[in-house]
């Protein structure tokens, strides 16, 4: 290795040391090993009386995630205690669609890559202050094959001021976030039976709607048996998603609830519909649906590494022709 | 180039849909044949007649620190073994992966943090895991003197790294022994467990 990288990883390393000390003594950034964490509002300044959006960006390095509010197998959600001025209230965390992360037989539900966390704050009617401030302590585990407790003191100062509210950096994330989070849409309907065999999540769909496969994230332990790969057919005018019912269930659920996600394609670009879904559920003995494979994105690392191979390829093939050519 | 991607696509599929066993409240305990920390085959068919606790462990788990840096699970393993219980901690985690031990290694990590199990037994592959279904560390079971699981799940109501959170929390293992033991039903015979994937 040469001095000058040498050198230079050093500053990188002193860099990050002291920007993880700094990070410690408070502010809206924060970090652990393998997350930063920044708390962030979508609007530059607040109005008394007005609930206005912050949110924690949560972001891994690359092999690790953060978990869903149900974890799933293994995993705990990340954990907010709140410090907030007098009459001032926190909403709970709005969870968006999870992931999902298998490791051999044990099924987690996170985030890869980066999140935001939103919540909703409500102010009081009366604020007497030019600015308030937004604390926190955030607690979360983040796991690659090895998991870590991470935690961060987060605060962040916002301006107090009449008028209309003024979106901030942030804005557009909280905006693409909410495009994505479970929906609850008018047009459909769902009903759910349980059964020895499975527990079946039967959707009527809208006219027009087709999708090639779904997922249902359940929130609710001891339900499903999270591991197993769900069954999915369609019937006129809609479809059915069977899950295997968890072996140590010691009853039926009385209801499912959850997020559908739909593996439908528009054109030629893949899109994920999302619906929350609460339904009560009744006994029966539901077949189960074929099974469909259980599909994750591949990392990027993969498509890297394909194109990558490809490029060998093609000057390999050149090679082969200049040689064939001068022969 | 195609046929590799092809291939390299069946084996991300064939991974990811591997098939669950699982120990079920009410039905026989799957059998256990693994060695222990000295070296010694360990069968849990030679504990009937006794109640049996299988605790799974990763001392590396931040989860399982929370309950041995506390010295709750310690304090378990001597109550219970006191009162003739099988206490059986078992490592699921194979080598290379987080928490792998081998018998010495185990043995002096035990010495160290003042454990008290019957019996700390490797299973570097995974058998005894799978065929259990214990999904985190730890992982709590117990088995009755039939040979029932009565058992299956976490060790308390509180998941969480938190040594301050075992003080409030409710314990389902003693909850489970206590009834059990004491020719009860147990009450609450199946939970989630929480804590660290087993590293298979």
């Amino acid at each position: 290795m040469s001095r000058a990288l040498v050198a230079g990883l050093l500053a990188v390393a002193v860099a990050v040391a002291v920007a993880v000390a700094v990070s410690a003594r408070g502010g809206p950034t924060g970090a652990s090993r393998n997350v930063k964490v920044v708390l962030v509002s979508e609007e530059v300044d607040i109005q008394p009386g007005r609930p206005f959006s912050v949110g924690l960006v949560m972001r891994m390095r690359a092999g690790w995630h953060t978990y869903w509010k149900n974890p799933g197998d293994a995993g705990l959600p990340p954990r907010i205690k709140w410090r907030l001025p007098d009459g001032f209230s926190a909403g709970p965390i709005q969870w968006p669609v999870p992931e999902r992360i298998p490791a051999g037989p044990v099924m987690s539900y996170g985030y890869e890559g980066e999140v935001l966390l939103p919540i909703l704050i409500t102010p009081p009617s009366r604020i007497a202050a030019d600015s308030v401030t937004i604390a926190g302590t955030f607690d979360w585990l983040e796991c690659s094959d090895v998991c870590l407790p991470g935690s961060a003191e987060l605060d962040l100062t916002l301006p107090v001021r009449s008028g209309s509210p003024r979106p901030g950096r942030a804005a557009s994330l909280f905006a693409e976030t909410r495009s994505r989070m479970s929906r609850t849409l008018s047009d459909w309907s769902f009903s759910a039976e349980a059964g020895p065999r499975a527990i079946s999540l039967s959707v009527r769909t809208p006219a027009g709607f087709s999708s090639r496969g779904a997922y249902f994230f359940v929130d609710q332990p001891l339900v499903v048996d999270l591991a197993a790969p769900h069954g999915f057919e369609h019937f006129p005018g809609g479809c059915r998603i069977t899950m295997t019912p968890d072996p140590n269930a010691q009853r039926p659920p009385q209801r499912l609830t959850g997020v559908l996600v739909f593996d439908n394609r528009v054109g030629a670009r893949a899109r994920r519909t999302a619906l929350s879904v609460d339904v009560p559920v009744s006994l029966g003995d539901p077949a189960p649906a074929p099974k469909q494979p259980q599909r994750r994105s591949l990392p990027r690392t993969y498509y890297v590494a394909m194109l990558a191979l490809l490029g060998v390829g093609l000057v390999l093939l050149w090679r082969i022709a200049a040689r064939l050519r001068r022969a | 180039m195609i046929r590799f991607a092809t291939f390299a696509c069946i084996v991300l599929l064939a991974s990811a849909s591997a098939a669950n066993a699982a120990a079920i409240v009410g039905k026989q305990a799957p059998p256990i044949e693994l060695k222990d920390s000295n070296g010694k085959v360990v069968r849990l068919e030679a504990f009937k007649g006794k109640f049996v606790v299988l605790e799974w462990v990763n001392f590396q788990c931040p989860f399982v620190g929370k309950h041995y840096g506390s010295g709750n699970m310690q304090k378990l393993q001597k109550a219970y073994t006191q009162k003739g219980v099988v206490w059986l901690s078992i490592c699921s985690s194979a080598q290379g992966k987080q928490g792998y031990v081998t018998g010495q290694e185990a043995n002096t990590l035990l010495e160290a943090k003042g454990a008290a199990p019957t019996r700390f037994l490797l299973d570097p592959k995974g058998s005894a895991g799978k065929a259990y279904g214990a999904k985190t560390t730890p992982h709590m079971f117990v088995i009755d003197p039939e040979g029932t699981i009565v058992y299956n799940g976490a060790i308390d109501d509180t998941p969480s790294t938190d040594k301050a959170d075992i003080a409030t929390a409710k314990n389902y293992l003693v909850a489970a022994l206590d009834s059990a033991m004491s020719g009860k039903k147990v009450e609450t015979a199946a939970t989630q467990p929480y804590g660290c994937s087993v590293k298979y």
